[in-house]
């Protein structure tokens, strides 16, 4: 557990009392079993759409924090789980405070802070009423087989101690029927946690990092499974202080060569490992891309020809 | 029934890839389902089990896929009628395997081509008592084929089930630990099953269907119509008046043998509420219009309090488990196939006229392994030193 944690929660170090942190085991009735999905927001409007009706499918309960959107991302939010008929799964909450962005800005706040990255996961994560929880991005899709694995494991983990890492494929989309999937990158971070006193968030150099016990279980998804939009016409870098925040540590190298697909692809070249795609007529590419073009790609899928940068695979 | 598929009225070009999977406790009618379906169109992948006296009529499960599941059941350390919750963990972590799943979605994808030369079999049924705990694999696969899974579990009173098992699996295991392994397993079949899609779910096209067994003996056309229509089963659809004909020849309803009831298996109460209410919950499930997010909420209750009770009697009897362990490790280290007796306590070694000294209580073996050097130093100091 973070140097910082309480007994019984965290207070922040500006005294917004409101947004002190009590953690979720303590509450009366404790914590029912299941999991929850966690999505930390900001404008996020475009990708919602995609990235939450197969979440909302596949987990008991998904909790969308917004940080400070102005394209209407919550809005969007509840929108698209009535649309899907699954807004009794969907809670929306809201953090107000500005949070330091990856990099050198994260490192001068302390974890104390409301406006530091560790402060704020740990805020999200004690709004949730699971045992279990993932950590999701506002512009994570998951693949039709990526929905069936993870719904089978939101209820079958039970009271395990495992975390469950997930791999991800960048889609560097052009208009909505036209992108490039990186499988250069070879990319399973850890999403997956129990919810307990052995697993919440602490500060790292560039971001935060959630705490485990030592040993601890885990366990890796296959590939294919997740892609992370990314807008070529967008500003995909906007949550990091800037480019010299990820220019040499090896812990960033997962960025540079998001940085450098991202770039190239701009310039009009494909860089080694980058699929190019096109869907069908009257087919998003995102939901081409999701519920047909990876599903039925040939396995093993190659992955990590270019750039590899997992996290550790633990016993 | 012939090992040879059905002719099929039903063409591969016409009809999309569709996987029947049926679940649920052994000795539940999974056989007189699959069996069925055979007969009427739907193509079970071969060689199969070969019928014996327990299933006379046949078991109509694919020798793949009992062996596929023998070994995944093995490598995660489950057993077929595993009633720990976290056993469901354990399988599911298997079968998030690229290995497994490409194993898997190739063998599938081999068996839509059927008997060659006929255009293949859209529609295939898979059947195994092991199937419950690798439902998700299944579905990867289907995914990854093209193909839409759907799922039928058998429903038969727990006190059937639990009577046919100890008859035909010659009583190994007690009654109480079958009627836990019955709630196990078809508990979480029903969450493993259930549909996601609430669109789909009010539509009444969840992908899945239970079948109470006694209701298949006693009018099997009604009831697998009804798996037909609610899964949109082109073969159960189209089938000719010669299957049915067929089907009426492979049913019989004196399947149905054992007859007892709860109260019959004197099971600590706790478990007999539990059993009995989850009973009544899934027949909710079979009625028409009867898997509605309500019974699901009271189902989850049900799981939860069985994973409590589980959890409570696991830590009653840490000491058993402990037991066990050193009885197994006693085994390993002696090598022998079956535990043996402790070894007696050695009786002192008897001197002349006096209590051993401390260099006589060390074994000799162990004074013998002292260098002599070093043995002499110690008699010296001990004041033995010898002549």
């Amino acid at each position: 557990m973070t140097a910082h944690a309480g007994p019984t929660g965290l207070a922040n170090l500006e005294g917004h009392t409101e947004f002190d942190i009590i953690w979720p085991w303590l509450r009366p009735g404790g914590l029912r079993s299941g999991s929850t999905a966690v999505l930390r927001v900001k404008d996020e409007a475009p990708s919602l759409p995609f990235v939450l009706p197969p979440l909302l499918r596949a987990m008991d309960h998904v909790l969308v924090v917004d940080n400070g959107s102005t394209d209407g991302t919550p809005d969007v939010a509840a929108d698209t789980a009535a649309a899907a008929g699954l807004a009794d799964k969907l809670t929306l909450a809201t953090y107000p405070f500005t949070v330091a962005r990856a990099g050198a800005e994260h490192r001068a706040v302390h974890e104390l802070s409301v406006h530091s990255l560790a402060y704020f996961y740990n805020w999200c994560f004690a709004q949730v009423g699971t045992r279990y929880s993932f950590k999701w991005d506002g512009d994570m899709v998951l693949t039709a087989e990526g929905e069936a694995s993870l719904a089978d494991l939101a209820w079958q983990i039970g009271d395990v101690q495992s975390i469950i890492r997930v791999p991800r494929h960048g889609l560097y989309l052009d208009g909505t029927s036209h992108g490039y999937l990186d499988l250069g990158l070879r990319n399973a971070e850890e999403w997956g946690f129990p919810i307990g006193p052995d697993f919440v968030f602490t500060k790292a150099f560039e971001w935060e990092v959630r705490t485990t016990p030592k040993p601890v279980r885990s366990i890796g998804l296959p590939h294919g499974l997740c892609v992370e939009l990314k807008y070529l016409d967008g500003d995909e870098f906007a949550h990091w202080t800037d480019p010299d925040s990820f220019a040499t540590s090896h812990r960033n190298k997962r960025k540079r060569r998001e940085w450098a697909v991202f770039n190239a692809l701009n310039a009009g070249e494909v860089p080694e490992g980058v699929v190019e795609i096109h869907a069908p007529d009257g087919v998003h590419i995102v939901d081409h891309v999701t519920r047909t073009w990876l599903p039925q790609a040939p396995r093993p899928l190659e992955v990590g020809t270019v750039v590899s940068s997992d996290d550790q695979t633990r016993a | 029934m012939s090992d040879a598929p059905a002719a099929a009225d039903v063409e591969s070009a016409d009809t999309p890839r569709k996987v029947l999977f049926v679940a649920g406790a052994g000795r539940s009618g999974t056989s007189t389902l699959a069996g069925l379906m055979k007969i009427l169109g739907m193509y079970v992948p071969q060689p199969e089990v070969v019928a014996d006296a327990s299933n006379p009529k046949g078991f109509g499960e694919p020798q793949w896929v009992v062996d596929h599941h023998d070994r995944l059941l093995k490598e995660a350390l489950v057993q077929v009628s595993d009633s720990r919750p976290e056993a469901w963990f354990d399988t599911g972590r298997v079968s998030t395997r690229e290995p497994e799943r490409i194993a898997t979605a190739q063998w599938l994808e081999s068996q839509f081509g059927g008997a060659a030369g006929n255009g293949g079999y859209p529609e295939l049924v898979i059947k195994d008592p092991r199937l419950a705990w690798f439902l998700g694999l299944w579905r990867v696969a289907a995914i990854r084929t093209g193909a839409e899974p759907v799922f039928a579990t058998m429903l038969r009173p727990p006190a059937e089930v639990v009577g046919s098992k100890q008859t035909y699996y010659a009583n190994k295991l007690g009654s109480a630990h079958l009627a836990a392994s019955w709630l196990n397993m078809l508990l979480h079949t029903e969450r493993g099953t259930r549909p996601t899609d609430p669109a789909a779910l009010a539509a009444g096209n969840g992908g899945r269907v239970f079948v109470r067994y006694a209701d298949l003996l006693d009018d099997w056309t009604r009831a697998t119509m009804h798996v037909g229509e609610t899964l949109g089963l082109q073969s159960v659809l189209h089938a000719n008046s010669e299957q049915i004909r067929d089907g009426h020849r492979f049913v019989d309803p004196s399947l149905r043998r054992m007859q007892q009831t709860l109260a019959d298996l004197g099971l600590p109460p706790k478990l007999h509420d539990l059993v009995g209410q989850t009973w009544e919950e899934l027949n909710r499930l079979a009625e028409p219009g009867g898997d509605t997010p309500a019974v699901h909420a009271t189902l989850d209750e049900l799981r939860q309090a069985y994973t409590d009770l589980y959890s409570e009697a696991e830590a009653i009897s840490r000491s058993s488990v402990v037991h066990a362990e050193q009885r197994t490790r006693r085994q390993m280290a002696s090598g022998a196939g079956a535990p043996r007796p402790p070894e007696p306590a050695r009786a002192p070694v008897p001197t002349a006229g006096a209590a051993a000294t401390g260099v006589e209580r060390i074994p000799h073996g162990v004074r013998a392994a002292i260098p002599a050097p070093v043995r002499r130093g110690l008699r010296k100091l001990a004041g033995k030193e010898r002549a």
